[in-house]
């Protein structure tokens, strides 16, 4: 490993900057540890509590990055690789175990995992997100009609959400989410839920707010969507960053890697990784508080 | 299996990067505690509308919907009056005896479920916090605002039992008092419910044990007796003297029932207890900001 002397300057500000961000979950385990280091009394009494095997799960291991303006960065990853961690702390719905992302505007998580109030009426439901997202009621009246059309739901729109099946349910949550035109967007996969008509919908709306937005990230399984979407893909594999390039060399390099996999050929997709890994260039961010270059560099 | 488990190579390099951080700020970082104030006051109609819609929806399952609201603690203060009037007839040497019950019992339901509310609501609306990035603080205001709407027919239903049941108590100007009295209790609720919101979500226990805290306090709050019958000691009387909940039922019950304008003091300690359980409720919860929704 080398570490570069020469720093790269960026002259403008950045729209996101993941600095040293870190993850990891303490969760419990039902698995019986024969060797149990904790026995007597208060291994019972860890028992009795709910709590015998805490397990540490490293989600994302060090991170960091810098995305500028105009850039669409794809994630690429195996399932449980931190692609949607990393998501959401970029979004702010999780905080870092370790270190900080900063942004220069509240960046938008468009899922369909946000869930909203089920007693209440879908139109509701439509306008209590709005106001939670900020609007004022004159900018929700001039939405609504939009809003509805994205998702689709026409007249089911005034029953309750709890009667909606959870592909109605989901269309109405993008529909929500996608009222309004962040600078910075995030994009997690599962938007396919719907049916075919709900599906164009929904790409029309995502390629207006794509073309509006400052960054863009994307988590998705379609590596060909990635291709088609993205100037920059990230890969991560078990947490770790394993490569980070333009769109058709990660992706294709990617390819590679899980085609090995799924034939069973471990040791091959292995090399690819860990030489794909062994050719990386890690950012470490070092912040500056003046707009001039430094001097004496 | 062997290969995947070795070690991964360390990247190539490390590449520093000199990034210009003026102008970005950390994502989901708490503001000062006047920004604060000032992002929930630019969140008031999301607030107002969702207190509105639920009050509204609370009944929806019901045949007879928003009647509910009135109707229930109509049965409420009924169940009082057969059990301890008509059943029971003890008074305890208290002049009209269930009309005395009747306040303790309703005003005590107004602050037991504003409190109960306020202190779930970052639990209850946890996806509504995970969706979106608002002032947490709007999800407790909110619930308070809900309780006081709602507590508009309870408080009806309670002056109608009282002017009905025998004895029936005639209506005077003091009854307006209630309202700044019910303004104060809503304060303290807001407060306490706030303070409990961020406890709960640090430690989902303590909502198993609000019920009983709650009840507690409801016999300490003389609900169905006074206190001078009970205790001697003068000053274990000056301490539940200060209770803010016996001091809004000894408001209520003075100008509803007896007809007078109620003591100074009791306003004097309600006001200052609210007023002070708002400020440390507000500024515990908000320190506690970056914390909600996440497990």
């Amino acid at each position: 490993m080398v570490a570069i002397d020469e720093a790269v300057f960026l002259d403008g500000p950045p729209c996101v900057v993941v600095d040293r961000v870190k993850m990891t979950y303490k969760v419990p385990s039902s698995i019986e540890r024969s060797t149990s280091t904790r026995k007597g009394i208060r291994g019972s009494l860890r028992k009795l509590l709910g709590r015998e095997n805490l397990v540490t799960v490293s989600a994302l291991k060090e991170l960091s990055l810098v995305v500028e303006r105009g850039e669409s960065v794809g994630i690429i990853g195996r399932n449980g690789s931190g692609k949607s961690t990393l998501m959401k702390l970029i979004s702010g719905q999780a905080a870092p175990t370790d270190g900080a992302v900063y942004a220069s505007s509240t960046p938008v998580l468009l899922g369909v995992h946000a869930a909203l109030v089920p007693d209440l009426s879908g139109d509701q439901n439509v306008v209590l997100g709005c106001l939670a997202m900020g609007m004022d009621m004159d900018e929700i009246d001039q939405r609504f009609e939009s809003i509805v059309e994205v998702s689709g739901l026409d007249s089911a729109i005034y029953l309750p959400m709890k009667s909606y099946s959870s592909g109605m349910a989901s269309r109405l949550r993008f529909a929500i989410a996608a009222a309004v035109n962040p600078e910075i967007l995030l994009v997690d996969e599962a938007l396919n839920t719907g049916d075919a008509q709900f599906n164009d919908r929904s790409k029309a709306r995502m390629d207006e707010l794509r073309a509006q937005a400052g960054c863009v990230f994307i988590v998705s399984h379609s590596l060909d969507t990635i291709r088609n979407m993205c100037t920059r893909v990230i890969w991560l594999d078990k947490g770790e960053l394993i490569m980070d390039g333009s769109s058709e060399e990660t992706t294709n390099l990617y390819q590679e890697f899980s085609s090995n996999l799924s034939k069973g050929n471990n040791i091959t997709a292995a090399r690819i990784r860990d030489e794909a890994r062994a050719n990386l260039v890690a950012t470490q961010i070092m912040e500056r508080s003046s707009g001039r270059r430094m001097e004496g560099r | 299996m062997s290969a995947k488990k070795a070690k991964l190579p360390p990247p190539a390099a490390i590449q520093p990067m000199s990034v210009d951080m003026r102008k970005l700020s950390r994502v989901g970082s708490r503001p000062g505690f006047l920004d604060y104030l000032v992002r929930l006051w630019d969140y008031r109609q999301f607030i107002f509308y969702d207190a509105r819609a639920r009050v509204q929806t609370g009944t929806r399952k019901d045949r007879l919907g928003s009647a509910w609201l009135l109707l229930n603690p109509v049965f409420n203060g009924l169940t009082y009056y057969v059990i301890f009037g008509m059943l029971l007839n003890t008074s305890g040497g208290i002049e009209n005896f269930i009309g005395y019950l009747i306040v303790g019992i309703f005003m005590f339901q107004f602050s037991s479920g504003a409190i109960t509310e306020g202190a779930r609501s970052i639990r209850n609306g946890k996806s509504v916090v995970q969706a979106f990035n608002f002032p947490r603080a709007a999800l407790p205001l909110g619930a308070n605002i809900r309780e006081l709407l709602s507590s508009v027919p309870l408080v009806l239903g309670m002056l109608l039992l009282i002017v009905v049941l025998p004895p029936a108590e005639k209506i005077s100007w003091h009854w307006v008092l209630i309202v700044p009295a019910l303004l104060l209790q809503f304060i303290f609720n807001l407060g306490i419910g706030m303070i409990l919101a961020r406890i709960i979500s640090i430690a989902h226990d303590v909502t198993h044990l609000l019920p009983f805290a709650i009840r507690a306090w409801m016999y300490g709050s003389a609900v169905f007796y006074s206190y001078e019958r009970f205790v001697h000691e003068p000053t274990l009387l000056a301490i539940m003297k200060f209770n803010p909940l016996f001091n809004v039922i000894d408001i209520v019950r003075s100008c509803v029932l007896y007809d007078r304008v109620p003591a100074w003091e009791s306003w004097a300690t309600l006001a200052v207890v609210s007023l002070a359980a708002l400020l440390v409720g507000f500024i515990f919860f908000w320190r506690g900001e970056e914390t909600y929704g996440r497990d």
